[in-house]
């Protein structure tokens, strides 16, 4: 029995001495601030597993290869009442980023900047909570470097299309896959897709598998579909 | 204009709640004291208003056409024989040369406004019925010009004078003797308007209903009279009032009032509120942007001044500025009405600096940049203090209008049609289902959402929709491209799919020259096609025809295609559509 106990004993006192000397180091460096504390944007709960510490404001979140995921990222803060600019983006689909959630009547659209674009992002990142940039903007390194600053100082999110240097998250995805159709019938129903998160303060790439436009009703409305139900639920951290 | 809207609205319901009143008491049937009130009506006002407002002559033979028939008809229309309620085949064979306008409301009941100011300048208030017919207490607008006579000359010399139209007056004690009286130019006495109206016909007494509803109400129930032999309104008053209300109702109890000569609510006068302007013209004319912005501090804190003297605020500023060339450089600004007064001018200080540095610097549309010769502000939708309508709960949210500053930031800069306000309306395919319109602009009335839309392509909605299709090729398994014909049989599955890709690509475009590419004998000019994509799965082809009656028409058959990467792995969905031979890319589930 007593050997049994001793090692635990031991395993006590070292985790409590290691406790107190993790104490004595933040009382003098000064303890990190838990992440909890950053004001965040709400976050569509599908969307969670992508950004666990949530929206952070100030922070530039650059995606690569889907609009729909840029508009998803947006769509819960627009309808908590955020405003949206989507600008250089003149072929966003309304009627897309209305079914995501995203309050039409916060949202504004600014498709052709031009050589000015960077004092119109500027404006913008000033007074708007969420920032769409498309792709083929006219920004330079130096004016994207401000223009994070200025969101950083100001509490908005900049959601990027494309690489952005710098940026606080990345998310890139690497693989798209549409469920519903069939040979000549059937219809666009699902779509798994399978994201690459990296970025500054984010270690390691993470690859998480999502799903989006799943149409809970639609799901069992379908005879014969071959959709995995679990799926859905499962946190799905592929890598 | 609204608040006119509201106040005939709300005299309305207090009408329709009189009445209801009268349903359920009868025995408290004391009419109101009847006023005696002068009446201006502008014959035709609908046409009039039309014309003045295309800045067509008064005497063109014009008319208004609402529904099937004509509304309203000019005097010259008459004289050639067009008629009220005539279809427009029947009215155009009358007279060719008749020139057919459009119904508009809103256009009469502004138009009638320069009417209702230039009455106003001759009396202090006035209660506008409906566009077309103003009302006046008479009695002491009559005192003051020396006799009713006098006022109605003066009432008709201004209108003449200051809005340009023709209009009739008269006076008589009572709603409907009052409105007779204005038909027929004639000044009834004082206490004979019963007799007035004894031999008038039933027929008359929708002319005394101002809203459309009660309208048809009052002209289904003259409908019965007539039929009952009832012709003559002295025939219908001499009912007893309980009968009438008994058979007829609430609308038969107004008309019986009505009929007497009586009146069921006194006038609702409106007082007029003048827009508050201030202006300032240069010495010499003035281009550099520091010099406005002095100006424009100096000018915005003038109409602050003005403002906060009047005790009102304002929802809107109008800035207008003149060049050297007569141009004129004018646009309407919103301001949050309730939340600021000291800092009103610096905000209008900034706008003005905006506006005119977009219009110097040449990047906003408008007239030719030149040097300024005068700048002016104007108030509108003038408020009293502290009646401004905030949010229901709590005031106005500071990132609301944060927002909506930035914005006009953004459009000063740009130019006004930068920044785009979207709304979802009905449509089928995904483009159509857009409204786009520029920010801060008054919405035209969309498509309907709730209609049912049959062939709209379903949800979800792709995320990526181009705003003019691209062409795109379909090929079936040998590389022929896939055709659909009219009864939707497809020549062969869809195998293979080339998107466009863009030319500068060095890829594409060392491929492009390469013979197998397919490009050669399109020239130079052609899209340039990327690699064959095979297709992983597709749907369709859905046939969405549209609009066959209108040059617009649209026939296509619309394939929802699912394609895969050369590595194997799933690919994007794309929408395409086939038309005419072509198939195009409509959108992109990315």
């Amino acid at each position: 029995m007593s050997t049994q106990t001793d090692p635990d004993a031991s395993q006590q006192r070292r985790l409590s001495r290691a406790r107190a000397a993790l104490k004595g180091v933040e009382a003098r460096i000064g303890a990190p601030r838990p992440a909890t504390d950053r004001p965040v944007l709400p976050l569509a709960p599908e969307l969670a597993p992508l950004l666990p510490e949530g929206l952070g404001r100030g922070q530039v979140v650059s995606v690569t290869g889907a609009t729909s995921l840029m508009l998803a990222l947006a769509s819960a803060a627009s309808a908590a009442g955020s405003w949206t600019a989507a600008i250089g983006m003149p072929t966003v689909g309304v009627v897309a980023a209305a079914r995501r959630g995203i309050a039409l009547e916060r949202f504004a659209l600014i498709p052709h900047p031009g050589a000015q674009a960077a004092q119109a992002v500027g404006a913008c990142v000033d007074g708007m909570d969420v920032v769409l940039l498309g792709e083929r903007l006219a920004l330079s390194d130096a004016d994207r470097r401000r223009l994070a600053a200025r969101a950083k100082e100001r509490g908005g999110v900049i959601i990027a299309a494309g690489e952005w240097p710098g940026a606080h998250v990345t998310l890139t995805v690497e693989r798209s896959s549409w469920d519903g159709l069939g040979a000549g019938d059937g219809r666009l129903i699902e779509r798994d897709l399978t994201v690459a998160v990296g970025g500054r303060r984010q270690g390691a790439v993470r690859r998480v598998r999502l799903a989006l436009d799943a149409a809970p009703g639609l799901r069992f409305a379908r005879t014969g579909a071959r959709i995995d139900v679990d799926r859905v639920n499962v946190d799905g951290e592929v890598a | 204009m609204s608040e006119m809207v509201s106040r005939r609205a709300a005299g309305d319901g207090a009408r329709r709640a009189d009445a209801r009143a009268g349903s359920v008491s009868p025995a408290r049937s004391g009419p109101v004291a009847t006023v005696r009130r002068a009446v201006l009506w502008v014959p035709d006002w609908p046409v009039v208003a039309a014309m003045s407002d295309a800045g067509i002559g008064a005497d063109t033979p014009a008319a208004v056409l609402h529904g099937r028939g004509m509304m309203a008809v000019s005097a010259a229309a008459r004289t050639a024989g067009v008629r009220r309620g005539m279809r427009k085949r029947l009215a155009q064979r009358a007279c060719p040369d008749l020139v057919i306008l459009p119904h508009d409301e809103g256009r009469d009941s502004r138009v009638f406004e320069t009417v209702a100011a230039a009455a106003e300048d001759v009396v202090s208030g006035v209660e506008i019925s409906r566009p077309g017919l103003l009302m006046i207490p008479a009695d002491g607008a009559a005192r003051f010009h020396g006799s009713e006579e006098s006022l109605a000359e003066a009432l008709v010399n201004s209108v003449a004078e200051l809005a340009g139209c023709e209009c009739a007056v008269g006076a008589a004690d009572g709603l409907l003797a009052a409105i007779l009286a204005a038909r027929a130019s004639e000044l009834v006495p004082p206490g004979t308007s019963r007799d007035y109206l004894a031999d008038a016909p039933v027929g008359v007494l929708p002319l005394a209903a101002m809203e459309r509803r009660q309208r048809e109400q009052v002209e289904d129930l003259v409908g019965v009279l007539v039929r009952l032999g009832l012709t003559s309104l002295s025939d219908f008053t001499a009912l007893p009032a309980g009968d009438v209300l008994a058979r007829f109702g609430p609308v038969g109890r107004w008309a019986h009032r009505i009929g007497r000569g009586e009146d069921v609510r006194p006038p609702v006068l409106r007082r007029s509120e003048e827009d508050i302007a201030v202006r300032y013209d240069f010495e010499e004319p003035a281009q550099r942007v520091e010099q406005l912005a002095l100006v424009a501090g100096h000018v915005a804190q003038q109409l602050d001044a003005a403002l906060l003297e009047a005790g009102v605020r304002c929802g809107r500023v109008r800035i207008s500025a003149t060049t050297e060339q007569g141009d004129m450089l004018e646009r309407v600004w919103r301001t949050d009405v309730g939340s600021r007064s000291g800092a009103f001018s610096r905000h209008m200080t900034d706008r003005v600096r905006w506006q005119l540095e977009g219009w110097l610097s040449g990047t906003s549309t408008g007239p030719e940049p030149a040097p300024l010769t005068s700048l002016g502000l104007t108030a509108e939708d003038v408020v009293p203090l502290g009646s401004e309508q905030a949010y229901l709960w709590g005031g106005v949210s500071g990132a609301d209008s944060r927002a909506q500053r930035t914005l006009e930031r953004v459009q000063s800069l740009l130019g006004p049609d930068a920044v785009l306000a979207v709304r979802e309306q009905g449509g089928r395919s995904p483009r159509d289902r857009v409204l786009s319109l520029p920010w801060g602009q008054e919405a035209m009335p969309a498509r309907r959402i709730e209609h049912p839309w049959p062939g709209r392509i379903p949800d979800p909605a792709p995320a990526t929709v181009l705003p003019l299709p691209e062409p795109l090729q379909v090929l079936d398994a040998g590389g022929a491209p896939v055709r659909i014909d009219r009864r939707l049989a497809m020549s062969a599955p869809p195998t293979w799919v080339r998107l466009q890709v863009d030319p500068r690509d060095e890829r594409a475009a060392a491929a492009r020259r390469h013979p197998s590419s397919g490009h050669v004998g399109h020239g130079e000019g052609g899209p340039t096609w990327g690699l064959a994509q095979p297709v992983e799965a597709w749907a369709g082809p859905w046939p969405v025809a549209e609009r066959w009656w209108s040059p617009d028409a649209s026939r296509r058959a619309c394939l929802q295609i699912a394609l895969r990467r050369p590595d194997g792995s799933p690919g994007q969905a794309v929408l395409a559509s086939f038309t005419a031979g072509e198939w195009v890319l409509e959108a992109v589930y990315d």
